[in-house]
């Protein structure tokens, strides 16, 4: 009864109401946030969910939808990485295992999608303290799972591309990498778990479920600001400081090689004639996975620390709603852009699925790629006899 | 007189341009460097009015295959001549005693060609690759390549175009200088007085592959430590120019407490055999052979000659040097000792007595190996077996008698 209680205590005024002019009192407006929350869980809603209206059927409805094609495109994108580079053996280097643990977080990340489809029909968090715990912690280890990978996966690249011959990390080096993005994810997601740290509460529709960055007490206040620095600030220094040194070291690379290719009097490296020039493919590439990572993570960061900055109006349940949707969809993502630049899974996915229409451009040879120099090349050797004239 | 001549036969995948070639093998006398001599035979009805172009290409491969992401590619190309083969843009050009032979021989339709290696150009070099690696060898490649097209920057059809694997190799100096390479070191210690002093002194400034390195150790122990054991290594450096980088492997090492401890006092002299070979260093990563054609028989990569008057500095690709390195152990606290000779290793010069021994050998193995490896030969997609030899007899038979 004490949490009924409190409903009737408003918060500061939401946003929302503030807006339309609409306030709690008022008889002909729609239900609060929470209303159909059974008794018994009512105590997860934090106060400030109290002062927005219910969403209406149709928001539910489309994140459902939106949930299910997600799940599925998950489910089919990562199961392929999966089991494409866990079986097929010129795949099974140091370097994918990186791969493999991001597409097991995304896996993991997945895990709460049907949670979240149920939540979406009952319109309340199903499972109430211990389900909203489960969902909270699933989610925290696999999103800074997911961020950490890719961190290393931008070490991992730099230091292979950087010195091809013999720079890259080794097995037993990816797995303690490995263990590391597990152990990574801990404090924070385990600390708030126990209640040491911070704690998990319902946020956005109420259907789903995260750390609480809405309480305006110091703990939870610096329980955020580190987890900014920790989980968000952290990855992203690491993906921005290695793509640009690959980027760098490329470009000083073949500025070398045509030096080299001067001394012998030749004017161009033929592979640079057609082609887009690397420095360019380079750079798309990685940009492409830095705004996949600014996309996913840049929504949560952002609403958590409003929270914590006192700009707690401005979340309004739909706000709220966004970073968790960005973050789920960029687990679906992941294994395209990977597999986009990873050419010999892109030609293993074309061998094993043709009907994915997956075309490894390079497969073709041409003069450039150089692709059809070495095979075959000794066989060649035959003897015809001559008579010497 | 009927003298069989070894010629290397490849066709495209459609069978209407052939590259006939002497050999394979291009030797670089540092001064000058043998051109690619060869003749391409074309089918004119297939050709109509359309052109060969040829090319000599080097390819450097610095990475493995399977590391490749985010569209870096390990390996660069260069083309090195071009060249349009048919029709010859040279009618009255000097043709080698091969290619006169061949033209003789294959009539009408063949064209003779010549590349000329340009200055600077690399050696061969593979590095080998742990065993179970069957990706594309990392190193210095060459291949000569024809295609039929229009124009020479049209893309290629894969079943128009050939490409041959070539070799470009060094050899030793037909003199093996006189100069005994020696190195002496001598150490201190921090809290005794007296020294040690280590003189090595190799027997030869170049070996031939295969050959023994004599190594004569001299200790003389004036300090109060004393010597607990020796050892000798043979090291390939290895400097590729391509990503920069460069590495020392041991090719052969021995370890021997023969004669320790030295005790205070006491002096040694002994010889010490070492024989860096490839066949010791199999399935190892990173080591050096001269550029080598599958499954043939390859040995250690040849150090890397230069011009008088020019520094290794300059040279491109992949840069090999030896040295043998001898370490002293003067127990835990007295450390070590160690001290490097450089000196190097080459192919012998063609026509020395060393040379005739050294390919009667190799002329045995790889008529053992061909036996071997006939079945694996013929899944190849190529047009030419091992087995076709009768066959193609037969073919210059018919030849003969037109």
């Amino acid at each position: 009864m004490d949490s009924l209680e409190r409903s009737e205590i408003i918060g500061p005024v939401p946003f929302a109401n503030y807006q339309n002019g609409s306030s709690l009192s008022s008889q002909n407006s729609p239900p609060n946030l929470g209303w159909h929350f059974p008794m018994e869980y009512q105590h997860l809603i934090h106060e400030h969910w109290r002062s927005f209206p219910a969403p209406q059927i149709y928001y539910q409805a489309f994140l459902f939808m939106a949930f299910v094609a997600m799940l599925l495109c998950s489910l089919f994108g990562n199961g392929l990485v999966l089991w494409i580079f866990s079986t097929s053996k010129n795949l099974r280097t140091p370097s994918n295992l990186l791969i493999i643990n991001l597409a097991i977080f995304d896996l993991t990340m997945a895990l709460n999608m049907p949670h979240y489809m149920i939540n979406a029909v009952l319109g309340y968090f199903w499972g109430g303290d211990l389900g909203c715990d489960i969902y909270a912690v699933i989610g925290g280890i696999s999103g800074q799972g997911a961020a950490v990978t890719n961190a290393f996966i931008a070490y991992d690249r730099y230091r292979t591309i950087s010195n091809p011959i013999d720079g890259r990390l080794n097995f037993p080096q990816i797995i303690i990498i490995i263990i590391m993005t597990w152990l990574w994810t801990t404090p924070f997601s385990v600390l708030p778990l126990f209640h040491i740290w911070g704690h998990y509460i319902p946020e956005g529709f109420l259907t789903s479920c995260s750390f609480d960055y809405l309480s305006q007490d110091d703990e939870t206040r610096y329980f955020v600001q580190s987890m900014f620095v920790w989980a968000y600030c952290i990855p992203m220094i690491i993906i921005c400081v290695y793509y640009t040194k690959l980027f760098l070291h490329v470009r000083d690379h073949e500025k070398m090689l045509a030096d080299q290719a001067k001394k012998m009097n030749i004017k161009s490296l033929s592979a640079n004639q057609n082609a887009m020039s690397v420095e360019i493919r380079i750079a798309k590439a990685a940009m492409t996975i830095y705004m996949m990572y600014v996309f996913s993570w840049t929504p949560y960061a952002t609403v958590s620390l409003l929270g914590t900055f006192n700009y707690r109006y401005m979340i309004t349940p739909f706000a709220s709603m966004i970073p968790c949707c960005c973050a789920k969809l960029v687990s679906c993502l992941d294994p395209w852009v990977y597999a986009a630049s990873h050419p010999k899974y892109r030609a293993e996915l074309e061998r094993r699925l043709p009907w994915l229409g997956v075309r490894e451009r390079n497969a073709v040879p041409s003069v450039n790629s150089g692709s059809n120099v070495g095979d075959g090349c000794d066989s060649e050797t035959g003897t015809i006899s001559m008579t010497n004239c | 007189m009927v003298v069989s001549v070894k010629v290397f036969k490849k066709a495209t995948p459609n069978g209407k341009v052939t590259f006939y070639l002497g050999r394979r093998d291009f030797i670089d006398h540092l001064d000058y460097c043998d051109p690619v001599d060869g003749v391409v035979v074309v089918d004119e009805e297939y050709l109509k009015r359309r052109k060969v172009f040829g090319q000599l290409v080097t390819t450097y491969r610095y990475g493995r295959e399977e590391d490749e992401v985010m569209g870096v590619k390990f390996s660069k190309e260069l083309i090195l001549c071009r060249e349009v083969i048919v029709p010859m843009s040279n009618p009255n050009m000097e043709m080698t005693p091969v290619q006169e032979k061949l033209v003789r021989k294959l009539g009408a339709n063949a064209y003779p060609f010549t590349f000329h290696f340009p200055p600077n150009s690399p050696s061969s070099v593979t590095l080998q690759q742990e065993g179970d690696d069957n990706g594309k060898p990392l190193g210095v490649e060459y291949t000569i390549r024809a295609y039929v097209a229009d124009t020479e920057d049209e893309r290629q059809h894969k079943r128009s175009m050939v490409s041959l694997v070539i070799k470009k190799l060094q050899y030793a100096p037909p003199t093996r200088g006189q100069r005994l390479p020696s190195s002496l070191v001598s150490k201190g210690f921090t809290f005794s007085n007296g020294k040690i002093s280590l003189e090595v002194t190799l027997d030869r400034e170049i070996y031939y592959h295969g050959e023994k390195v004599a190594a004569t150790v001299q200790i003389n122990n004036s300090s109060k430590k004393s010597v607990k054991n020796i050892k000798c290594f043979v090291i390939q450096h290895t400097e590729i120019t391509m990503v920069n980088a460069q590495f020392s492997k041991h090719v052969a090492q021995l370890e021997t407490k023969e004669g320790c401890p030295i005790t205070p006092g006491a002096n040694l002299t002994k010889t010490f055999y070492l024989i860096p070979l490839a066949s010791n260093n199999k399935d190892r990563h990173g080591i050096a052979l001269d550029g080598h054609l599958k499954d043939e028989d390859v040995n250690l990569a040849s150090s890397t000659m230069v011009q008088d008057g020019k520094s290794t500095g300059d040279a491109c690709g992949i840069i090999i040097s030896y040295s043998l390195r001898v370490k002293l152990n003067c127990g835990t606290l007295g450390g070590e000792i160690q001290t490097d000779v450089p000196f190097k290793l080459a192919q012998p010069a063609p026509g020395t007595i060393e040379k005739k021994r050294s390919n009667a050998m190799k002329k045995m193995k790889s008529i053992e190996q061909h036996r071997n490896t006939k079945g694996y030969y013929q899944d190849d997609d190529d047009n030419i077996v091992f087995e076709d030899f009768a066959k193609m007899r037969m073919n210059n038979a018919d030849m003969n008698d037109q």
